[in-house]
């Protein structure tokens, strides 16, 4: 079974580890000019609180082209980006052209028959051809997240320092970071490749498993992060404006809306929400009276933040003075690995569950094929 | 001799219909048996019973004593061959016969060989290259190199050319005689099954109509044709199987045990697939239902 299973799989497999490969020669050729802009911007060999600096320094290096003569303006951002993006469609590329077909291949061209008897259960040959095709998409999403980890390791290490420009804004608990790196990618190939063989044998036809494939797999990818904040409780604090590096902003109204950047004593911390609380701990959603004069005339008519101007500072500390502080939902730096569990979990138990219903499908021996 | 396929009252129905219903039979090992029916009979439906790809609605069936496709002792015990004999088009001869042998504990090497051999198919050539005859004689080959003790093959030569039709049959033939083999196969030309079969049964619309030895029902059945007059004069023990009538002559096809011996008809023989037709005439007749759906399955 398993030479048939390589035979079989082989040709998927050598596209694999030549797109594997590719990807590897890319950033291995994009890495000496990286670590060329690391080294030039004195982040790499930074020490304690000048670090922070030095981070926005290499950031913005990065981001304008690492200043480098005959060095285009985004290199590493295209890199940077394009990378992210192969992780995060890898497992919805394999549940397409590994998962749908493997099952429904074989309805279609009614080789079901053939391979179901042979001296070999049907179980035994969908065991081991999810277990084989399973553990290689796993390793493929992996590998893809690993080189790329390796590569970006500058980086994910200023951008945690605080240094953000373009798209290197992204912390580890970033909407594309997160769920490319670390452990996730296992459980996200899992599932991509799980989906597309459960589709397979439920359409029977391979070419709309393969859309049915990515559509579900898509929505799973767009609506994980809505519930990701919740997959594993919270902290939760209050503090002064000043300490939050909050900044007021104003949605119509004027509603009184506080965005934090920090979480005072948590470095790193990911932030869910913040809102202000008056001193009793109550929420408060307007701008207190004797405030509203320092409002800048531009926020009752753009939404949003405020850039620079001494109009927002001496707003926000009028709104501080009045007792107005910033309640805060985050998750500490030190649940990053709970979080990756529990999402790989989250997904791994779909690919289990997929993985029960299709041998349970198999075995009611329902017609097939029409 | 016990049974290579046992049944008792089995049935399969798709949704609201009954692909085969009230299917008991017993089906005594050494045989090659002829399952013959128009389209849609449930003749692959049967074979699928039988192979395991599908689980009855309703009643049992054995196979050589077992559950179909319960284990892979079962499994290797049973060849089979599906309509339109499947293969995987991307893959050789030679990797096909290298499947065989992995996906089997009881592959016959030599035998897979020697077969490929003398049907002159090209290792290296890819499945889906082949000719319908070629695909069919490697489908077979996979089959019986498995060292089955029953060999089920779903309409085989339906979409062969006469003359590859009946280059395989031979090839079967001479591979069941050096075997020891059992075999069931399907067909709806009575034709091809006449040369090759000592075992018959007839399915038409869902039900078995006629099950038994070719010989023993050749012998029990009879042409009767004389002067018009009315089935019912016949003596109990004659059963009347279909009847045709001119203004002034009845021909009639019985089943008797004895030999008829009323003067007033002369009594010839009835050749196989006379016989057969005039079961699924029969099974026509009585409620020609409009709703019955004919499944045909690939």
């Amino acid at each position: 079974m398993i030479w048939l299973t390589w035979r079989q799989f082989r040709a998927q497999a050598i596209t694999a580890a030549a797109a594997l490969a590719a990807f590897a020669i890319v950033l291995a050729a994009a890495e000496p000019s990286l670590s060329g802009v690391y080294h030039s911007s004195g982040f790499a060999s930074c020490h304690g609180a000048a670090c922070t600096g030095l981070a926005s320094t290499f950031i913005n290096d990065l981001a304008s082209g690492g200043g480098i003569a005959g060095v285009p303006e985004t290199p590493y951002m295209i890199v940077y980006f394009l990378s992210v993006v192969v992780i995060l469609i890898a497992p919805a590329i394999i549940g397409i052209f590994w998962g749908a077909p493997l099952i429904a291949r074989e309805l279609e061209a009614g080789t079901f028959r053939l391979a179901w008897n042979q001296s070999v259960t049907r179980t035994r040959w969908l065991a081991v051809k999810l277990a084989l095709i399973g553990v290689a998409a796993m390793a493929v999403t992996e590998a893809f997240s690993l080189i790329q980890a390796w590569w970006a390791a500058p980086i994910g290490k200023a951008v945690g320092l605080g240094g953000s420009g373009s798209i290197f804004s992204e912390t580890r608990f970033g909407v594309f970071v997160f769920p490319t790196h670390g452990i996730t990618p296992l459980g996200y190939a899992a599932f991509g490749f799980a989906l597309g063989v459960t589709a397979g044998l439920l359409v029977r036809r391979a070419i709309p498993a393969m859309a049915i494939t990515l559509a579900i797999f898509a929505a799973a990818q767009f609506f994980t992060p809505l519930i990701r904040p919740n997959l594993f409780p919270t902290s939760q604090t209050v503090a002064t404006i000043a300490a939050t590096g909050a900044n007021v902003s104003l949605t119509a109204n004027p509603r009184l809306a506080l965005t934090a950047t920090t979480v005072p004593g948590h470095p790193g911390a990911w932030i869910i929400s913040s809102d202000g609380v008056n001193a009793a701990g109550q929420p408060v959603s307007t701008v207190p009276a004797a405030c509203e004069p320092l409002i800048p005339q531009t926020f009752v008519s753009h939404r949003g933040p405020a850039t620079s101007g001494p109009g927002p500072n001496a707003l926000n500390n009028c709104v501080a003075s009045h007792g107005i502080r910033v309640a805060e939902r985050y998750q500490p730096a030190s649940h990053y690995w709970p979080l990756q569990w529990s999402e790989t979990g989250m997904f791994l138990a779909l690919a289990l569950a997929l993985t029960w219903y299709c041998f349970w499908r198999l075995n009611r021996r329902r017609r097939l094929a029409r | 001799m016990t049974a290579v396929i046992q049944t008792g009252e089995l049935g399969k129905r798709y949704h609201k219909t009954w692909a085969l219903a009230g299917c008991t039979l017993s089906i005594p090992a050494g045989h090659v048996v002829g399952l013959v029916g128009p389209n849609g009979a449930g003749k692959t439906t049967l074979i699928n019973l039988a192979t395991g790809m599908l689980a009855p609605t309703a009643g049992t069936i054995e196979v050589l004593g077992g559950r179909p496709a319960s284990d892979p002792a079962q499994l290797a015990r049973v060849g089979y061959l599906a309509q339109d004999a499947p293969l995987y088009a991307g893959l050789s001869v030679a990797d096909h016969l290298r499947l065989g042998a992995h996906l089997n504990g009881g592959w016959d090497a030599g035998l897979a060989r020697d077969r490929a051999g003398r049907l002159g198919l090209d290792l290296g050539q890819k499945a889906g290259t082949l000719s319908g005859g070629q695909r069919a004689q490697l489908a077979l080959t996979l089959a019986i190199a498995k060292r089955p003790e029953l060999l089920i093959l779903d309409e085989p030569v339906a979409s062969l050319d006469p003359l590859a039709r009946r280059e395989f049959l031979q090839d079967l033939m001479e591979s069941v005689a050096e075997q020891q083999v059992s075999v069931v196969l399907s067909s709806h030309l009575i034709s091809d099954l006449e040369r090759v079969c000592d075992y018959v049964i007839v399915l038409a619309g869902s039900r078995v109509r006629l099950a038994g030895p070719v010989d023993d029902l050749l012998a029990t059945h009879h042409l009767l044709s004389g002067p018009r007059r009315d089935p019912a004069s016949l003596p109990g023990e004659v059963q009347v199987i279909t009847a045709s009538h001119t203004d002034v002559q009845s021909t009639l096809l019985v089943r008797s045990s004895g030999p008829v011996l009323d003067p007033a008809w002369a009594v010839s023989g009835v050749g196989l697939e006379d016989l057969v037709l005039a079961y699924m005439k029969q099974a026509a007749r009585p409620a020609p239902r409009s709703s019955r759906r004919l499944e045909v399955q690939k």
